[in-house]
């Protein structure tokens, strides 16, 4: 039993996503039945082999048992722990109220959702859109809030958490009055805080100037209150600034020198990726091309693309072997749509030889080029001159699974038809090759279909090659497919005829001319009966 | 194994009480008609282990001063079954279970009868739930034939 599916990639994605399901199913039977699981042969203990522990162990209404279900990122049965201890009156240290507080705001109220689906599916889910706000939305007497207040003298940690909370869940002017109380009560905010500010100050205001006063000014308190900015701190203006329009393009440059000036982050994929910038044409294009901070890897792509810089793509695809930058290359269709660019600018850009040594590296260890990339290949191929290297290309095409593309396979007959030199046996073989994948329509492949150009190339490089046979039984498929073959075709087969001497062929080929009545069968006839001694029957 | 003591000056008669498996019918498919087929694991007997035969489960624990055998043994006899139980009606030869430091490998020939994706399940499914259970990283290494290769027909 065979399933041939279209490509290499889509093979690899599917199998790997099958064996992550099948660990997950394992993991659901050793989570619901661990007492099969518990004896423990390893010395030493191997934690991560020993099936999760998802109940509380502490049972009693205590301090320790709210420490626990922190831990265990249990959000509201932390709550109601808290509850029930405000009840009965034991008092909770403000550090332990701090962390609920933490848990609380970052899981937005309510218990974090099981992990059922496999990861793939929700990055390339939430990739394309800006993450809208998620479903909880801060309401009205939550219990972030209310346990707040209950907070005799909430510290800088507390308004932080509360803080990011909001802002987190979209509750962006709560989040400003919530720091106008922080600076009434006299307390320093920290670095999180701004940060989360910064993020939240686009949407408080309308117009352009006035966000970015608001974030000059937020910037202002925080060198006021002596907080060093960090890297996050610089993401966030960055971020910011994409809502701020054009004011928000002037005003980058300036950001990131300063930024700089402060040293601020160690070699981190961000600052690094920085430097580079500034050197290509104008940073404006960083900040709209900054889309997601996760992945300005390919942006920057667009970017050289758009400039056709050849060292700077070099440069950046050295970047990502510094590191944890490989990250920054995101799941595979991000993979290889960077691929795919870094591919087409080499293609455009470089001669043969580099490109092939590039092509032989990456592929197929890492990428699976897409068809419209073996185009570029075969162009590039063509103005270098080397197409005698074709035969391993199409090897390499059939083993990717494009073989049943129809402009990649007419670009290579084509190619191979103008090429007249001493390659002819190789293509001979590519052709038949070819020809075969026209024929066989399993059932879930795209079936090509034959056009006169594709006929014709086929014809001609099977007759450079003197395979006048093969040659004559494509001549027929014209008939069955309702193609007309060219003048210069019949011209190029009539010659082929006179070389070998074979009058029953000449006779046919007039016969099958007139059958598609084409205006130079006189022509034809007159020159047959010219070269050949005809019989009266075949006159 | 009971024990009956007769007299107090301790006679003690033990009697044997497993299913009878006799040495010389073990692991050996005896000549028949001709019709049944016979790959080449099954059609050599055990005295050809080490001559024209591998050994089926290897690890280390038979070397002098080594101990855990009869633990090896048992966990082998568990790991069979269980392949056995999850690739039903796959496998097309016994399997092969190699032990190197801590990992466990278990090698397969398969009959290509499900998908390749079915396979890859139960490939993740299988690693995972017995790395859990033996405390230790197992892999699977697969490989597929069309059909049961047949060495001869007894």
């Amino acid at each position: 039993m065979h399933i041939t599916l279209t490509s290499f990639s889509s093979a690899q994605k599917l199998f790997s996503l099958s064996q992550e399901s099948g660990k997950n199913a394992a993991k659901y039977f050793i989570n619901t039945y661990p007492k099969y699981f518990q004896k423990d042969y390893a010395q030493p203990h191997i934690p991560c082999l020993m099936p999760e522990t998802l109940e509380a162990q502490i049972e009693e209404v205590s301090e320790a048992a709210l420490i626990e279900r922190i831990h265990m990122r249990k959000v509201e049965a932390a709550v109601d722990l808290y509850d029930q201890l405000q009840q009965a009156g034991t008092p909770v240290s403000l550090d332990v109220t701090n962390q609920l507080l933490d848990l609380i705001c970052f899981y937005g109220d309510s218990d974090p959702a099981q992990e059922n689906v496999p990861k793939q599916r929700k990055n390339t889910l939430s990739y394309h859109k800006r993450t809208p706000c998620l479903v909880f939305s801060f309401r009205e007497n939550n219990n972030a809030e209310r346990i707040f207040a209950l907070l005799s003298e909430p510290n800088t940690h507390s308004y932080s958490a509360l803080i990011r909370g909001m802002v987190k869940y979209c509750a962006y002017s709560k989040a400003f009055s919530t720091y106008t109380d922080l600076l009434n009560n006299r307390l320093k905010a920290d670095v999180n805080t701004f940060n989360a500010l910064i993020t939240a100050a686009p949407e408080v205001k309308e117009k352009y100037n006035e966000k970015w006063e608001l974030i000059v000014d937020l910037l202002k308190e925080m060198a006021e209150q002596k907080v060093k900015p960090n890297l996050l701190t610089l993401n966030a203006v960055l971020k910011a600034l994409r809502h701020c329009g054009t004011l928000g393009k002037s005003q980058a440059f300036p950001v990131i020198s300063e930024m700089k000036a402060l040293s601020i982050g160690p070699l981190k994929t961000h600052s690094h990726a920085f430097p580079i910038m500034l050197c290509s044409a104008g940073c404006c294009f960083m900040v709209t091309h900054f889309r997601m901070a996760r992945d300005p890897v390919y942006h920057l792509y667009l970017q050289c693309l758009d400039t056709k810089d050849i060292e700077q793509a070099y440069r950046v695809h050295e970047l990502l072997g510094v590191g944890e930058n490989w990250r920054l290359l995101g799941k595979d269709l991000q993979q290889n749509i960077y691929y795919a660019r870094f591919f087409s600018l080499l293609c455009m850009m470089e001669n043969i030889d580099v490109m092939l040594k590039w092509y032989r590296d990456l592929v197929p260890s890492v990428y699976y080029p897409s068809s419209n990339i073996m185009r570029d290949l075969l162009q590039a191929l063509d103005t270098d001159n080397r197409l005698d290297l074709i035969p391993q290309i199409w090897k390499d095409i059939k083993q990717l699974g494009h073989a049943n593309r129809q402009k990649l396979v007419e670009d290579l007959l084509t190619l191979m038809a103008r090429e007249k030199q001493n390659q002819e046996e190789s293509f001979a073989e590519c052709a038949l090759d070819i020809k075969k994948m026209y024929d066989t329509g399993d059932r879930g492949k795209v079936i090509m279909s034959w056009t006169a150009t594709s006929l014709s190339d086929i014809i001609s490089v099977l007759l450079a090659a003197q395979r006048r046979q093969d040659a004559w039984e494509i001549l027929k498929l014209f008939k069955t497919h309702n193609r007309v073959p060219s003048e210069e075709l019949l011209n190029k087969f009539l010659m082929c005829i006179m070389e070998s001497g074979e009058v029953n062929h000449a006779v046919e080929l007039v016969q099958i001319s007139a059958g598609f009545c084409l205006p130079e069968t006189p022509k034809l006839i007159q020159r047959v009966q010219q070269e050949f001694q005809l019989s009266e029957q075949q006159k | 194994i009971v024990s009956s003591q007769l007299f107090p000056a301790a006679c003690f008669r033990n009697i044997h009480c497993t299913a009878a498996c006799l040495k010389n019918r073990a692991a050996r498919i005896r000549v028949g008609k001709g019709d049944k087929s016979v790959t080449y694991e099954q059609a050599y007997h055990p005295h050809h282990i080490g001559h024209r035969k591998g050994w089926l489960s290897q690890h280390t624990s038979n070397l002098q001063g080594e101990d855990g055998a009869a633990e090896r043994v048992v966990e082998d006899v568990f790991i069979r079954r269980f392949m056995y139980g999850t690739f039903h009606g796959c496998l097309a030869d016994e399997v092969v279970i190699k032990r190197r430091g801590n990992l466990l490998v278990i090698c397969a020939v398969m009959i290509q009868k499900l998908l390749p994706s079915k396979f890859y399940f139960l490939i993740g499914y299988t690693e995972e739930l017995l790395s859990h259970f033996y405390k230790c990283p197992v892999k699977i290494e697969m490989q597929t034939v069309e059909e049961k290769v047949v060495y001869k027909y007894l």
